[in-house]
């Protein structure tokens, strides 16, 4: 009886792994692979942003159903706007700056997620795969950016049909807009920010030495969030 | 002279009674996971800003409980002392059962419980802790088990094999779970002392978990243990505490006196509830006075002291890795050094953390199930033996036998 | 040796019993919520037709009927892993088979099969 239920049990899940593992569908999917030779970057004019303007965090809350909750414990938020001043002296140097995820070249999210479910693409997009997620919060802890959210629970708007929403119990964050990328478009934020005429956000290929981020870098004095805690950050700020 | 060993009973009403309220607690624990299943997991206590919560506690405890069990049946399997050997059953049953209670606690955890049997074997990352505990504590599990059987059939070079082989592992699954929490990146996790703080608390709870079931089952069950072997364990568990106190002496320590580490080292030791946990329920009921009661030489050897003492030790690791999980994730993680974060749309800066009763539900229902399968064990199983004497060797027979009301002829 | 020096005498029902419960419990599982759903019938499933001047399918209907879920599953890796964003998707079933209730959910509420798809995404 032992040995049966044992055989049943490997056969079962040798099956499902083998399933997994193959690849029927060769060929079905686009040929062309996007992700190799980009290196995609963000550069952040901290000058050139408005005050009080939240173009940037709609956009991408509609542009890929980002859950609002109306409750502060649990909204999920990809870009956030934070208002900074130094310590001990308030009003001095009063600051607001963007945070989202700064594609770190040596995330720390995709290094402890145990079924690789965030990982980084070859252009160094660091992407959540919701498919595969289980739901154990690593990441979010891994994160020295306070830039990873969870579904704690369901989301019920969709504004953005043709994009999918996250069902509970998945973690998330941006992916800059990884699938406007792919097609050759710009993240729905940039397109949001240039449309009010702001145009303080850029995004671009680093390993393009004459792409619009790659000369804002070499000519600006430009700033990552930690730099010294090795993660490499692809998101640059002007004027931090 | 061989050590007999037999089935309790399991007829009285205080037996039924007991498995009653385990199956109860489960049950509750299956419907408040239903719950969390079903609405998400908001409807426990974790916010975006402390994503883990009681149940990870709860999980590193029990992983915890286990390993000092272990400690006891090593003493028997690994170093030879047959005094030890009435109890070996019972250990490594119990070692077996917190762990299997620690892996149920991180699977109630989970955001899709659907996905954690196949996901994370077929997509294997050897970089993650949470990939590579996962083997340790199954691996463990099985060890367990092979050893569990080369007692019930006293094969005698093979305990020792499995004996050493499950102590040394139990360093592995320990030093695992400290590693989860001691390299990661938050201010107060991020210490290379932690695994082996991990390893010392959880031998020091495991002994004193061990002391009060022994006692405890031995007294019920009216069954005869000499009182020497118990003061020797109470020996063993005032070592093992020391250690825990040197550990947690050189973690302040440090937070305390390098200069960016100062203000999480203040926070932790005085900025709210676990403060006074950590003090209270840990310094002084956890270590403190354990510590005094052991090594007062009129307390140390009396076994009412000693079985205070264990049960103060076992609340008191409670409230260490409570101390552990909690401040490390509601301190945040700085991200302008020297810079105020003035407003923003999510909680910046301390977060909180409250616990609410689902969780609470979950982690009684897994303390039921293990209890459940402890209890049965205790029926089915030979576990307990008939006497625990000092002397094994010399037949028991001028010693009058005291009688034994559940005894069973299996 | 004897598994009797260990376990007791009813126990070894119950080593028995509870393994193989837990195996078949999926099979059960399954025939109770069908019966639930009320669909146990032999009938055969009218699919709604694809509204296409197409002929068939990316591959042919029989192949597609048992294996969608696996194309589906390896285009999704390609397009999430690799960004190789080509011709099938979701979103292009929908092109064919506008209704999800009268195409997908028909044939899955039968084999009382519950893909989590439509969680996310998006299928009118």
């Amino acid at each position: 009886m032992k040995v049966a239920g044992g055989t049943i049990f490997a056969g079962v899940s040798s099956t499902y792994a083998f399933r997994i593992l193959t690849t029927p569908g060769e060929g079905l999917a686009g040929d062309e692979i996007v992700t190799t030779g980009h290196r995609w970057g963000m550069v952040i004019d901290l000058n050139k942003c408005k005050p009080g303007c939240t173009a940037c965090l709609d956009a991408c809350r509609h542009e890929n159903n980002v859950a609002l909750f109306g409750d502060d414990r649990w909204d999920i938020h990809w870009i956030r706007k934070v208002g900074l001043h130094k310590k001990d002296n308030p009003g001095v140097g009063e600051k607001s700056i963007l945070l989202l995820c700064n594609h770190c070249d040596k995330p720390p999210c995709a290094q402890v997620c145990p079924v690789r479910a965030t990982y980084k693409r070859d252009d160094g997009i660091v992407i959540v795969d919701h498919h595969r997620c289980i739901g154990c919060r690593y990441c979010m802890i891994a994160c020295p950016y306070n830039a990873r959210s969870f579904n704690f629970r369901d989301n019920e708007e969709w504004p953005n049909k043709e994009r999918p929403k996250r069902s509970h119990g998945v973690a998330e964050a941006c992916h800059l807009c990884a699938h406007r990328l792919d097609q050759g478009e710009m993240p729905a934020c940039v397109e949001a920010c240039n449309a009010i005429g702001a145009g303080a956000i850029y995004v671009g290929d680093l390993n393009d030495p004459e792409s619009n981020v790659s000369s804002l870098i070499a000519s600006n004095a430009v700033k990552r969030i930690r730099e010294d805690l090795g993660t490499e950050p692809k998101v640059y700020y002007v004027g931090l | 002279m061989e050590i007999e060993f037999e089935r309790i009973e399991g007829r009285s009403t205080q037996y039924r009674v007991m498995m009653f309220a385990f199956a109860a607690a489960v049950i509750a624990g299956l419907i408040a996971t239903w719950v969390v299943i079903e609405e998400g997991i908001w409807v426990t206590g974790m916010t975006s800003r402390v994503p883990w919560g009681l149940q990870i506690v709860m999980a590193v405890y029990y992983i915890g409980l286990s390993a000092g069990s272990l400690v006891i049946s090593g003493l028997y399997g690994v170093f030879g002392k047959t005094e030890y050997k009435p109890f070996a059953r019972l250990a490594v049953y119990v070692a077996m059962l917190f762990l299997i209670a620690g892996l149920l606690s991180i699977l109630t955890d989970q955001g899709r419980m659907d996905r954690v049997f196949v996901e994370p074997f077929v997509y294997f990352n050897l970089q993650s802790m949470f990939s590579i505990n996962p083997i340790l504590y199954i691996g463990h599990i099985l060890i367990c088990i092979v050893y569990l059987w080369a007692l019930f059939t006293n094969r005698k070079k093979l305990t020792t094999v499995v004996a050493t082989l499950a102590f040394g592992w139990a360093f592995c699954v320990h030093s695992g779970t400290g590693a989860i929490f001691g390299f990661g990146a938050r201010v107060l996790y991020e210490s290379p002392l932690l695994p082996a703080a991990f390893v010392a608390a959880a031998m020091a709870s495991g002994t004193a978990l061990m002391i009060l079931l022994i006692v405890g089952l031995f007294k019920i069950t009216k069954r005869h243990v000499d009182d020497v072997l118990i003061v020797r364990l109470g020996r063993f568990l005032a070592i093992c505490l020391l250690v825990v106190v040197y550990f947690l002496v050189m973690e302040n320590a440090y937070r305390a006196y390098v200069v960016e580490l100062r203000d999480a080292a203040v926070y932790y030791l005085f900025g709210g509830l676990h403060s006074i946990l950590f003090w209270f329920g840990l310094v002084i009921v956890g270590c403190g006075i354990p510590l005094l009661i052991l090594f007062r030489k009129k307390t140390g050897q009396s076994i009412k002291w000693i079985v205070i003492a264990s049960a103060m030790v076992v609340f008191g690791v409670l409230c260490e890795r409570y101390v552990i999980v909690i401040p490390g994730l509601t301190h945040p993680p700085e991200l302008f050094p020297g810079i105020e974060i003035s407003s923003s749309v999510i909680e910046e800066g301390i977060a909180t953390y409250s616990i609410s009763f689902l969780e609470v539900l979950q982690a009684l229902g897994v303390f039921g199930a293990i209890g459940f399968l402890f209890s049965w064990g205790l029926k089915y199983m030979k576990l307990l033996p008939t006497e625990a004497r000092i002397d094994v060797h010399t037949p028991s027979k001028e010693v009058p036998s005291r009688p034994r009301e559940m005894k069973v002829h299996g | 040796m004897n598994i009797n020096k260990i376990l007791g005498g009813k126990i070894r029902i119950l080593a028995v019993a509870i393994p193989v419960l837990f195996i078949l419990f999926p099979f059960g599982y399954s025939a109770v919520a069908s019966l639930m759903a009320g669909n146990v019938n032999d009938a055969p499933l009218f699919l709604e037709k694809a509204d296409s001047e197409f002929e068939e399918c990316v591959r042919d209907a029989t192949y597609m009927r048992y294996h969608h879920w696996e194309l589906l599953r390896y285009v999704r890796e390609e397009v999430v892993r690799y960004g190789k964003r080509g011709d099938i998707s979701l979103q292009k079933c929908q092109d064919c088979h506008k209704n999800r209730e009268k195409f997908c959910d028909k044939c899955h509420d039968a084999v009382s099969m519950t893909p989590d798809c439509f969680e996310c995404h998006h299928y009118p």
